[in-house]
């Protein structure tokens, strides 16, 4: 507790130690708002929220500073559907203490929900309305509008009372009770609604009576007869009393039934669905993760499969036609038959046929090496060999082998212009006129100023036509 | 007896939210505690022009 006047905190002295105050009216004022605000808090627990509101009025009345009780008038006020009169409280409470103060989360909560704010907004209107049409006289339409009220607001109390009253304006005593009845669930202590449910009740009550004794009247528990001078009285019904507990006996059995049909099946199956779903959910994760796994497993086919590839092209380099491996076997082949027999230069000769020039590019300096001294010692010979039947096949007019047989001469010994010469010869006999004039042109430069060379310039003369 | 036009008196429009900004500034909040302070400062006022 602070002093009022210098706002130092107060001791058990009936004094302000600060500033010299007399401050025992001023803490027996602030005991007093205190009670209020418990007493308030009380009546709130037991849903006595008439009387909360009023305590919590009073403890306001004498210390409004009081958060707490602020706070809890907010709540009570929107608990009976009164939202603005809560704000209101609310947005005071909030001012009073900024920070850490349980109203910011309930003004939060509402501004977090707009939807519902206008539902509440919309009650209070409709309420509003309702009002102004009881003030008409129009109570069917004041009924109407309330009933829209309550929907939209079923803890509106004030809207509740209303409507219990047009109903005992209209006699409906039954719809009243039933008003007051959920009036009272929200507030206990509603003085409004325990005198309206006082006056339907007595009302009712009455009614009830009257239906007893009309009922009573008419159900005779004997029958009574004269047979000669007795007077007969004979229990009436007792057959029919029998029977009608064996039906309510078969009619509580069908409840039981039902019941059971109808609170636990449907638990029974909820939870059967429930263990179904999630062995389901279950699945479907292993399932997921199978086929992530079968993804993940092909992509490494995928890769692995490549990769082969590669390495099988790798491989086919080394041993394939024309590969490495190949043509080293050639050259060792070539080797071998020129060691045994030098002078079986044709064998020689096919074995170094098998090599061709890419490989020759690719292949290292020895291996270079080994070929052109083989090529060396048995150029020559194989050279003049593929020249003479070269010759003969051009003669024979068979210029596709001679072709093949004057390009090998020619390759064999590179001195040897006839062979070029002749090759061209036999390129232009077979009408292969481009390849013709490049085999001419290559007479014209490697045996220049040779008669070769002139004849050659007149075939390609004659071959561009000119 | 429910006196129908008596109960309707009771019953008042309840606050909009429109209203509502102007409900809290208009909303009277001395409390007793102000009128203790203002009785007491009165009180000072009066002695010291007594004086």
């Amino acid at each position: 507790m602070i002093c009022y006047n210098c706002g130092a905190t107060l001791t058990h002295n009936d004094f302000c130690t600060n500033c010299g105050a007399d401050v025992a009216r001023y803490k027996k004022i602030m005991s007093l708002a205190n009670l209020c605000y418990n007493r308030g808090l009380e009546q709130a627990h037991v849903r006595d929220l008439s009387g909360a509101i009023e305590s919590l009025r009073q403890c306001l009345k004498m210390n409004k500073n009081h958060v707490d009780a602020r706070n809890l008038l907010g709540l009570v006020y929107f608990e009976i559907g009164e939202y603005v009169e809560a704000l209101n409280e609310w947005v005071i409470s909030k001012n009073l203490r900024p920070t850490k103060n349980v109203a910011d989360d309930y003004i939060g909560m509402l501004q977090e929900n707009p939807t519902k704010l206008d539902v509440y907004s919309q009650a209070v209107k409709k309420y509003n309305q309702a009002l102004s049409y009881c003030y008409q006289g129009t109570l069917d339409l004041a009924i109407i509008q309330l009933k829209k009220v309550v929907s939209l607001n079923p803890k509106f109390v004030q809207a509740r009372q209303l409507l219990a009253l047009l109903y005992i304006q209209s006699e409906e005593w039954e719809s009243a009770r039933k008003e007051l009845n959920k009036c009272q669930r929200t507030d206990v202590g509603n003085v409004l609604t325990l005198r309206y449910l006082a006056e339907v009740s007595e009302v009712l009550d009455i009614d009830d009576d009257v239906n007893d004794t009309k009922s009573k009247k008419f159900i005779p528990e004997t029958v009574k007869y004269t047979l000669d001078n007795e007077t007969i009285i004979q229990p009436m019904n007792r057959e029919s009393k029998t029977l009608s507990t064996v039906v309510n006996i078969v009619i509580g059995i069908a409840i039981g039934v039902a019941v059971a049909c109808l609170l636990i099946l449907p638990a029974r199956i909820s939870a059967a669905k429930e263990g179904l779903d999630e062995s389901l959910k279950k699945t479907n994760e292993q399932l997921d993760a199978k086929t992530a796994e079968i993804t993940e497993l092909s992509q490494d086919l995928d890769a692995t499969k490549k990769q082969n590839e590669k390495l099988m092209a790798d491989l086919d380099v080394y041993t394939g036609e024309g590969g490495a491996m190949t043509a080293m076997d050639s050259l060792l082949e070539a080797v071998e038959l020129y060691t045994e027999n030098p002078e079986a230069v044709t064998g020689v000769a096919e074995a170094l046929d098998n090599i061709d020039a890419d490989t020759l590019s690719k292949a290292s300096e020895n291996f270079n090496n080994v070929y052109n001294m083989l090529m060396g010692k048995i150029g020559a010979d194989v050279g003049s060999e593929y020249y003479d039947s070269g010759i003969k096949e051009y003669q024979s007019e068979m210029y596709e082998d001679a072709i093949a047989d004057l390009t090998k001469a020619y390759a064999y010994d590179n001195s040897n212009g006839d062979a070029l010469f002749n090759l061209a010869n036999a390129y232009r006999k077979s009408e292969d006129s481009i390849k013709a004039i490049e085999t001419y042109e290559a007479v014209i430069e490697n045996f220049p100023d040779t008669e070769m060379a002139t004849r050659s310039q007149q075939y390609i003369n004659e071959l561009n036509g000119d | 007896m429910i006196n129908f036009e008596e109960e309707l008196k009771k019953f008042h429009p309840s606050l909009e939210i429109e209203e509502a900004e102007d409900a809290i500034y208009n909303q009277d909040l001395t409390d007793m505690a102000d009128l203790l302070v203002s009785l007491v400062k009165e009180d000072k006022e009066t002695k010291s022009d007594n004086q």
